[in-house]
């Protein structure tokens, strides 16, 4: 055996599998404190029978090993266990110090990231793993827990530093003496033997995060499951398989190491956990499994456990990581947000960035997302994850996902985009974000590459027809949180600000079609009104020449996402979809800049606008809304407001009905969207008598009337209230009114009520992850802040909670959690899905309630 | 009879069994109800008529859009209501006694 401490030459025993011949790099600190890092090739051989020198370790009353100072490299020179235990801390005597266990070095340190080579090496010695019977997942199949080469992907890093004397006992347990420990790692709260599921199995706690294991990965390998990790000792694994003897001597002589607490319940969760720190080598299903229970009991944080996960992540062990990215993930699930916030401390975040560039595992690379996703609907978080893994999040996942191409080959037909569920989880993540505020707003749309890639991906999914997916949705999402208020964030956004409507630039662009004004609805034609208001020169939409193609956030307003937009409004039968379509059009309209003014006639142009009325029939509620304030948004340009006001009145008239009685099962909508709709016909019948007068055509003033006399709520009183009094200004049409019965009372009584400027404006509540859509117009700039909710108002991202709105790590719309992660979803997403509260519907104006509200009947 | 929040209540009901009418695209009862746990009972607009029960969804505690919605579900061609009203609790009380 090798006695020099610089020549790492082992062999390993396979029991079963042939060993994959590695190199590795190991870091052995000699115990004077130097530290060497060798690169070794190992060679393995398969031995089938073993012989080592077996030393029983004697156990001391507290069930630490009484550490005899073994012979430097006497288990090295066994040929099975040598460099079992690479301490780092000590040449190949590598002992496992009781000063060292003393010392406490090391555990409760930062990150351990650092460790990873010493990790590395211990792998080595533990290059037998017992067969797994089940996949091994995306790793390579080695089954076992050699070093493959390829799993250098995040193995060591810099040189840690003076190593904390961190010494991996080198103690082997005869096989006997694991067959024994297996007794006596079942504690008495242990309740299972060995667990042959990936969930780990800790069967005491079992708790629902923990049943469900990373994956459901058939794991039988018996040697994985094992016991709960106990205080003392981890649970040995009752190894049917043949566990090999360095493992299961690493298994003790890490139990002997972490040993000890007291059995205690809190004392337990440091002792698991700091059992978990020293573990990487193994994947420990029950370590995991028990971190995951303790972590919802919420040690986590206050244990360290970060620490441990983060040391799992480095190790070379797939499995180990895998379950430790299962862990976290189960960890960053639901509501409570002391865990999430947990993880914030203890630098989650970037590790979890750092993670995501580092692995190639798939899986590995879903959960990371996963995790991300439901931290992002935790508020103190979405900064950070943006500051610390914007630019991975784009340039790994969504970059390259959505089948974007930088420099796009010009003979090359584009790629569509992937939809996978990494791509769908990071959509998640960013839509949660966007909704962080002006700054994340920016920071998103200077990001390079992000907005062209998710338009890509968008453009893509209207090509192949796929709207529905949840990934459109996010990226709708994001693209309508980051089209709020672009009039005012953008850079630049100064120049193209118009007080009026001016003459469009000179150059024509070639891709804009010259149209005739044709309306969409039919011919009406622009030239026959006189208008004098913004559009009027824009009926040939000029737009200035551009020199260079738009890219990066100009893409946000460029005309041509208005085509893009109508396209899922049109096609997508998703609510949410369909809601952020709209919302993106709405923001985009709104805002007193010449793009929106582009905008505004290129929905015209585009035959927009019958798409958008047509959606006001939509039964669902915030489809509506939304389309609603898009409507009145767009209506800011004159002919839009004359179209709408012809062909969208019957419409809007209808959803008023419904509100004040509903005359179709389930018709019943939402205050918010009743103002929304409201707010909307004000918006058209203010300077137009021809729209009022439609308005009386489609006996709008009964349905206001009777809204104002029994609606329940009182901004929608307001509202209605608010029309009745435009519409009564309007003294041509008053002779009609009072012909038809009305008298003036009705129509002033409510206004007489109605305080405030324009009614009560709804600002339109949305979900967390989205932005606040409403946007108001220009004129409603000083008393907008009504209806502009501030983001931050919003509730938590109820897309952390997502799918399942639970599941959010597998993309809310995944089967979430339940199938392998827990079903924590942060928003409904699953496993830990954002919170997912649903949507806070923040009431700008304060219902001051009626005493008695009026009694509501429905026709069913 | 009267109802003391809180406290179990025991009432005559009727069964009533109705086929609802396909009105347009939309299945409809052809009724209107009021009421609901969010509602002033002293509102009431309309008879005093209670539904304890519809297709087994319970009623008695329901808002008014809950109770709505389990009327109109698109799903269920028939709803079997269990209704109970008071001149009908009288009605049986009288028989019992005599």
């Amino acid at each position: 055996m090798p006695e020099a401490p610089d020549v790492l030459e082992e062999t390993v025993t396979v029991e079963e599998d042939p060993g994959t011949p590695t190199s590795h790099v190991s870091i052995v600190t000699s115990e004077d404190g130097t530290t060497r890092r060798t690169e070794t090739k190992v060679t393995k051989t398969v031995k089938t029978v073993t012989t080592r020198t077996v030393r029983q370790v004697p156990l001391g009353p507290d069930g630490l090993p009484l550490l005899d100072g073994g012979p430097p490299l006497g288990p090295f020179a066994d040929g099975a266990l040598d460099r079992h235990f690479l301490l780092r801390g000590g040449g190949p005597a590598a002992t496992l110090s009781r000063a060292y266990l003393s010392s406490g070095a090391g555990f409760p340190e930062g990150p351990e990231l650092r460790d990873s080579s010493s990790y590395g090496s211990l792998s080595r010695g533990l290059g037998v793993r017992p067969p797994r019977a089940g996949p091994l997942g995306p790793g390579p199949g080695d089954g076992c827990f050699t070093l493959p080469g390829h799993r250098e992907a995040f193995s060591v890093g810099p040189e840690p530093g003076p190593p904390g004397g961190r010494s991996l006992p080198e103690r082997f347990q005869a096989e006997p003496y694991g067959l024994e420990d297996d007794t006596r790692s079942l504690a008495a709260d242990d309740e299972g033997g060995p667990e042959l599921e990936p969930d780990y199995g800790t069967a005491t706690r079992r708790r629902p995060e923990c049943g469900r294991g990373l994956h459901t990965r058939a794991y039988e390998d018996a040697a994985v499951d094992g016991g709960e990790l106990t205080d003392e000792r981890p649970a040995f694994p009752a190894v049917t398989a043949p566990l090999a003897q360095p493992e299961r001597a690493a298994w003790a002589a890490w139990t002997g190491w972490c040993g000890a607490s007291p059995s205690v319940d809190s004392a337990r969760a440091g002792g698991t956990l700091s059992c978990l720190r020293c573990w990487p080598m193994r994947p420990p299903t029950c370590n995991i499994c028990a971190l995951r229970t303790r972590v919802s009991s919420g040690v986590y944080g206050s244990c360290g456990g970060c620490h441990c996960l983060w040391r799992c992540w480095t190790t070379r062990w797939a499995e180990v990581r895998r379950r430790a990215c299962g862990a976290l993930r189960n960890l960053s699930y639901g509501r409570d947000t002391d865990n999430k916030a947990a993880i914030r401390d203890c630098g989650g975040v970037p590790a979890l960035v750092r993670l995501l560039r580092a692995a190639r595992d798939n899986e590995v690379r879903e959960l990371v997302t996963g995790t991300l996703w439901n931290l992002s609907s935790y508020e103190p978080l979405k900064m950070v994850i943006i500051d610390h893994g914007l630019q991975t999040l784009t340039h790994e996942v969504i970059v390259p996902h959505s089948g974007w191409e930088r420099e796009p080959n010009e003979d090359s037909k584009p790629r569509d985009a992937e939809w996978t569920t990494v791509f769908k989880n990071t959509s998640g993540c960013l839509r949660n974000v966007s909704s962080d505020g002006a700054e994340a707003r920016r920071r998103l749309r200077e990001c390079e590459g992000l907005v062209d890639a998710l338009l890509h991906a968008l453009q893509s999914a209207v090509g192949r027809k796929d709207t529905d997916n949840k990934s459109v949705e996010n990226c709708v999402c994001i693209m309508r949180n980051l089209s709020y208020h672009v009039h005012k964030e953008v850079p630049g956004a100064d120049r193209y600000q118009e007080a009026e409507p001016g003459p469009l630039g000179s150059a024509v662009v070639s891709q804009r079609r010259r149209r005739d004004d044709a309306s969409c609805f039919g011919g009406k034609k622009a030239k026959g009104k006189k208008d004098g208001e913004m559009d009027r020169n824009f009926d040939t939409l000029d737009l200035p020449k551009r020199t260079e193609a738009a890219k990066g956030f100009e893409l946000l307003y460029q005309p041509e996402v208005v085509r893009l937009y109508l396209s899922l409004l049109t096609e997508s039968r998703n609510f949410n979809t369909l809601e952020a379509a709209a919302g993106a059009l709405q923001n985009l309209s709104a805002g007193n800049w010449m793009w929106a003014t582009y905008i505004r006639a290129t929905v015209r142009k585009e035959r927009g606008l019958p798409v958008l009325v047509e959606l006001l029939q939509s039964e669902t509620d915030k489809v509506v809304r939304a389309v609603a304030i898009a409507l009145r948004n767009l209506s800011l340009d004159r002919r839009n407001k004359d179209l709408i006001g012809s062909y969208a009145m019957a419409e809007l008239v209808r959803n008023v009905r419904n509100a004040q009685a509903p005359p179709r099962p389930g018709a019943r909508l939402e205050e918010d969207t009743v103002v929304a709709v409201l707010n909307t016909i004000h918006e058209i019948v203010s300077d137009s008598l021809d729209n009022t007068r439609s308005l009386l055509q489609a006996r709008g003033v009964p349905a206001l009337v009777a809204l104002v006399a029994s609606s329940q709520s009182v901004r929608e009183a307001k509202a209605a209230s608010h029309v009745l009094q435009t519409v009564w200004s309007y003294k041509e049409l008053r002779g009609t009114l009072q012909k038809d019965g009305w008298t003036k009372a009705r129509f002033q009584s409510a206004a007489a009520t109605a305080k405030g400027p324009k009614g009560a404006p709804s600002p339109g509540g949305f979900d967390d992850s989205t932005l606040p859509l409403v946007d108001k117009s220009l004129e409603d700039e000083k008393t907008g802040s009504r209806d502009v909710i501030p983001m931050d108002a919003l509730g938590p991202d109820g897309y952390s909670t997502v799918d399942r709105r639970e599941r959010r790590p597998r993309g809310i719309g995944s089967a979430g959690e339940a199938s392998e992660k827990e079903p924590l979803k942060l928003d409904p997403s699953r496993k830990a899905p954002p919170p997912g509260p649903s949507r806070p519907a923040v009431r700008l104006v304060d219902a001051v309630g009626d005493a008695k509200p009026q009694p509501v009947d429905s026709w069913v | 009879m009267s109802y003391i929040p809180g406290q179990p209540v025991t009432a005559v009901v009727q069964r009533v069994e109705i086929h609802k009418l396909r009105q347009g695209e939309n299945l409809i009862l052809g009724f209107s109800i009021g009421g609901g746990i969010d509602q002033d009972p002293s509102q009431n607009p309309f008879s005093e008529d209670k539904t304890d029960k519809v297709n087994g969804w319970d009623m008695t505690m329901v808002t008014h859009d809950q109770a709505r919605k389990r009327l109109t579900k698109r799903s269920e061609e028939v709803v079997r209501l269990l209704v109970t009203r008071q001149s009908l609790q009288k009605a049986v009380q009288q028989s019992m006694l005599s």
